[in-house]
């Protein structure tokens, strides 16, 4: 199954390119996700648990961040598996300037899922994969302008953009949990599509 | 009875199974009953690195969690073997539970057995498999490439056989003088049987006596003792009882003998206490073994008039990961001897591939085969109609075997005992309104809008399965009889012991016929027994269209030989010669005098009380009967499709489809005629919208009733049923089987008709099914 698009942003680079890196955001942004930690150089590994309906279980599983080109993009490699079945995934996360100091996201997923999972509704996790994707992602746009525009009146001009994309951050894993924000995210939502496909 | 054979008596065994009083084996429950869920591999192929159940059996109400160390351990042969031999067939090892390598998605790893059947899925959910992913094949051409993966070393390039019939040579030189000759690639889609009551099973081992009962849902208890004790749990087979309670359709899916149930029987042998096991509907349609599944490509040569002279087929037919019980005999006996259709082809040629690929196993499914040659034949005949400008029906015409050439040997092996095609075709024209509707179709094309096209399968179906000695000429090791044990009681009434095991057709209702008219008694007086080890001597079952012709006409004949019995003792009773007496509604009587006559009840009475019988006659009036066909039985007819195609759309609608079928002599028309209309609805299905699909790492994404688009009532049409009747010359009863003629006949006919709505648009063919997504791209390519 393939998930590719792009999206804009109208925050400037380093503050998305912080938010999609970040362990915490990473973790906390995902609902049901236990014990994500890092196990080595931008590699994580931990447990999600999915309970949608009738259909539950765990997954065990990992994402690495590859070829990191800070702020422009990142590959990614995600694999996890569990009882109701298995999904691999590897892809890209691009980062360009748009036009008027925006971002422009664009993120190309292949992901591939196994047993239950793939068996039940599979058809259905191409479409709904693109909607939970947009949905995340326009969601994730509208808090990031928020952020933007309540920290720039509290801020001194003075203060460097670095330093505010690291408080900025910090702020989005503390309240901003059902975004996704990224292409590993993407990635795991599908498994959160998939099992409710199976209920 | 005179006047019950060809009656639409009701089914008497409706009553119970519509207010909800059948008993299927989820129904049923034992003191101490168990409850197993298997664990499936998730991946078409990979190692099987380690297997950790801790966290299973950890968790309560869980009593045991078996792997494929287990069937070791118990020291039983533990496989699952093919039931049907061809020459030089690779047969790779099936285990019961995979050992080191899984080989499609739903293939077994271990089984969970616990208190209930929810503590069983939640543990069998924690059963960790270490698992090393290796590439997988699904597609059957795609298996046969040169760098495509193993699926079993012992089968290089994955050819499971390579078989052959005809005569190459002769159909080379026929298409070297060919006026013209037509040709088509086509690939025959995957089909998943959904049988309505998935497949179960209850073990009840006995530690104590070494017995063990199996309830399941089978078509054909005997054959799986045989195979469950031979080379599943090497049980002795006296020691084992198989019962099929209500079984809730088939349609070729429980004829075979799969893994799982034999897991079970394991499970109860281990844990020495009943076991059950449901299949969930996603396990069925990763388990339950499928159908079709063939890349062909087949050619037909032509001489200046329009007359056939060579056919020729090159077919890949997928076996899936492992050899199902009757798969080689599918797209070989039952498939390459089908090819001459209702013709008279001078030279034929088959050709045939069985493939592994990473999928669940293919097998027989309604038709097994002869859905698939029909296709074949009947795709290639449109065509030639189109090519020689003689149009559908004339082509057809010309090629018919005539009716005065029977019994005609086909260039194929079977010799073609009766038929009169004409008529039927000329029937089937008439119900339709030809003209009429060809009208329609030439005004719609010179006025735009939704086209409508007509299409035609005069088919031809072996029925009656299967003939030791045709079978046995054609390499077969085996060959399929039935029996049936009738006994009159002192009471004059009737049990029939029949080894056609029904499950669903309404034997009960039609073999209680059958013996009401022989012995002139009214059929409630006739019970049926049926699918149960211990009651019934030995049987084949139920598969190919073959209760009535072969377990009908075995009952006909232990009804013959228990009237010859009532003679002799008639003849004792009256003190006349038994040469002398004869048989009529229910009456002993003294040919020339119609005044010394006994009734079946004295008879049968005097039967049981015996005490002053002569030396040459033993008491008891019953008779048992192993009746194995001289021939198959061939059923034909023509069924015409009328559809609508919306050319901006893709979307197809059907407004008309006639079927005249030619099936023997009906016993029960009500009976004929629900088959007919359930075979159609599965063949339209497979010419419209059914689908299995695995995508290229052999995960099988339609996994579900939302994804594999079985049809529903609203999708289908009022069929309009007619027949003509040329009994079969072989069987007692004339009958020849009705059970697939409506799966085999109608995708060709609709997929004909849809062809012919588009033949502005140039379009010569779209691959089933026909999804408005296949038909637009085709109109508009």
């Amino acid at each position: 199954m393939k998930i590719t698009g792009s999206h804009t942003f109208a925050v400037p680079r380093s503050i998305v390119w912080e938010a999609i890196l970040d362990p915490e955001v990473l973790s906390r942004t995902l609902p049901g996700c236990e014990d994500m930690a890092p196990v080595g150089e931008n590699q994580f590994r931990g447990k999600l648990k999915m309970k949608v309906g009738p259909v539950q279980g765990v997954f065990e599983g990992g994402v690495e961040l590859l070829d990191l080109d800070p702020p422009n993009g990142y590959s990614l490699k995600m694999d996890g598996k569990g009882a109701p079945g298995f999904v691999n995934g590897t892809g890209s996360l691009r980062l360009e300037d748009a036009d008027d100091g925006g971002t422009l996201l664009h993120y190309d997923i292949d992901a591939r899922v196994g047993g239950r999972i793939a068996a039940v509704g599979q058809r259905l996790l191409d479409s709904s994969a693109k909607v939970l994707t947009r949905q995340g992602l326009q969601g994730l746009e509208a808090q990031l302008e928020t952020r933007a525009a309540s920290a720039a009146a509290t801020e001194t001009p003075a203060t460097s953009q670095t330093a505010f994309a690291g408080r900025f951050a910090a702020g989005l894993a503390r309240e901003l949990w059902p975004y996704f924000a990224g292409g590993a995210l993407v990635v795991l939502a599908i498994i959160a599509i998939s099992l409710r496909a199976c209920s | 009875m005179a006047g019950v054979l060809g009656t639409s008596i009701k089914r008497r065994e409706d009553p119970a199974l519509i207010t909800g009083r059948g008993k299927y084996t989820d129904d049923l429950k034992v003191e101490g009953m168990a409850h197993a869920a298997i664990v499936r591999s998730p991946y078409a192929h990979a190692r099987i690195r380690g297997i950790d159940a801790s966290a299973a059996e950890a968790l309560p109400g869980v009593l045991a969690v078996l792997t494929a160390r287990d069937v070791a351990a118990a020291g039983i042969p533990g496989v699952v073997p093919v039931g049907w031999l061809l020459p030089d067939l690779k047969t790779p090892a099936h285990p019961m539970i995979a050992a080191d390598t899984v080989r499609h998605v739903g293939d077994a790893v271990a089984v969970v057995v616990a208190e209930d059947r929810y503590i069983a899925r939640d543990a069998a959910d924690r059963v960790a498999v270490d698992y090393e992913p290796l590439d997988a094949v699904a597609d059957v051409v795609a298996a046969l490439e040169e760098r495509a993966p193993a699926v079993h070393d012992e089968a290089p390039g994955n050819v499971a056989f390579d078989w052959e019939i005809g005569d190459r040579e002769a159909v080379d030189a026929a298409f070297a003088q060919a006026a013209s000759t037509v040709e088509l690639d086509l690939r025959n889609n995957r089909l998943i049987p959904h049988a309505i009551e998935p497949r179960a099973v209850l073990a009840s081992y006995d530690s104590s006596t070494g017995e063990m009962t199996i309830h399941m849902t089978s078509q054909n208890p005997h054959v799986h003792r045989l195979l469950m004790t031979l080379a599943s749990l090497g049980m002795p087979e006296h020691k084992v009882r198989i019962v099929a309670p209500e079984v809730g359709g088939g349609v070729g899916s429980k004829i075979h003998h799969y893994a799982d149930e034999a897991i079970v029987g394991l499970c109860s042998m281990k844990l020495d206490r009943p076991v059950k096991w449901t299949a969930t509907r996603t396990e069925t349609n990763l388990t339950d073994a499928h159908g079709r599944d063939h890349s062909t490509h087949c050619a037909l040569a032509l001489d200046a008039d329009g007359r056939i002279t060579g056919l020729k087929v090159e077919t890949a037919a997928a076996m899936g990961a492992y050899l199902s019980t009757f798969a080689p005999a599918v797209p070989t006996y039952l498939y390459g001897t089908l090819m001459s259709g209702q013709y008279d082809i001078p030279a034929i040629h088959c050709h045939v591939i069985g493939v592994f690929t990473h999928t669940a196993p293919v097998d027989a499914y309604r038709g097994a085969g002869r859905p698939e040659a029909t296709f074949v034949v009947e795709r290639l005949m449109h065509l030639a109609g189109e090519a020689t400008g003689l149009g559908p029906i004339e082509v057809r015409k010309r090629n018919f075997v005539p009716a005065d050439a029977f019994p005609y040997q086909t260039q194929v092996a079977l010799a073609y005992d009766s038929g009169n095609y004409g008529p039927a075709m000329d029937r089937a024209l008439e119900m339709i309104g030809y003209d009429d509707v060809r009208g329609e179709q030439a005004s719609r094309r010179s006025n735009g809008g939704r086209q409508i096209g007509i299409g035609f399968s005069s088919y031809i179906e072996a029925c009656g399965l299967a003939p030791s000695a045709v079978v046995g000429s054609l390499g077969a090791q085996a060959g399929q009889w039935e029996s049936a044990d009738v006994r009159v009681h002192p009471t004059a009434s009737v049990t029939v012991y029949t080894g056609s095991s029904s499950h669903g057709q309404g034997h009960e209702t039609t073999f209680s016929q059958i013996v009401a008219d022989r012995l002139g008694i009214a059929p409630e007086a006739v019970e049926v027994i049926h699918g149960d080890t211990d009651l019934v001597q030995f049987g084949m079952g139920t598969y190919g269209s073959r209760s009535a012709a072969v377990g009908g006409s075995a009952i006909a004949r232990s009804v013959d030989k228990i009237i010859e019995k009532g003679k002799k003792i008639a003849a004792h009773l009256l003190e006349a010669s038994a040469e002398d007496i004869e048989y009529e509604d229910g009456n002993f009587r003294v040919a020339g005098s119609p005044d010394r006559a006994l009734g079946l009840g004295d008879v049968a009475l005097q039967a049981y009380l015996a005490h002053n019988y002569p030396d040459d006659l033993e008491p008891g009036l019953s008779a048992t009967s192993f009746y194995d066909p001289s021939n198959f039985t061939y059923p034909f007819g023509t069924h015409v499709c009328v559809v609508e195609v919306d050319t901006e759309t893709g979307g197809i609608e059907l407004l008309r489809y006639a079927a005249v079928d030619d099936v023997g002599n009906v016993i029960n028309p009500m009976i004929v005629d629900g088959q007919l209309h359930g075979g159609l609805a599965q063949g339209i299905g497979q010419a419209l919208w059914e689908n299995a699909v695995y995508d290229d790492s052999g995960q099988l994404v339609t996994g579900s009733l939302m994804d594999y688009a079985l049809p529903k009532i609203h999708n289908l049409i009022q069929f309009e049923l007619d027949r003509t009747t040329t009994p079969c010359p072989h069987n007692p009863l004339g009958v020849k089987g009705v059970g697939e003629a409506g799966a085999i006949a109608s995708p060709p006919a609709v997929v004909n008709a849809v062809v012919d709505a588009l033949a502005p648009f140039g379009v010569t063919h779209i691959d089933m099914p026909l999804t408005p997504e296949k038909v637009w791209r085709a109109v508009n390519a």
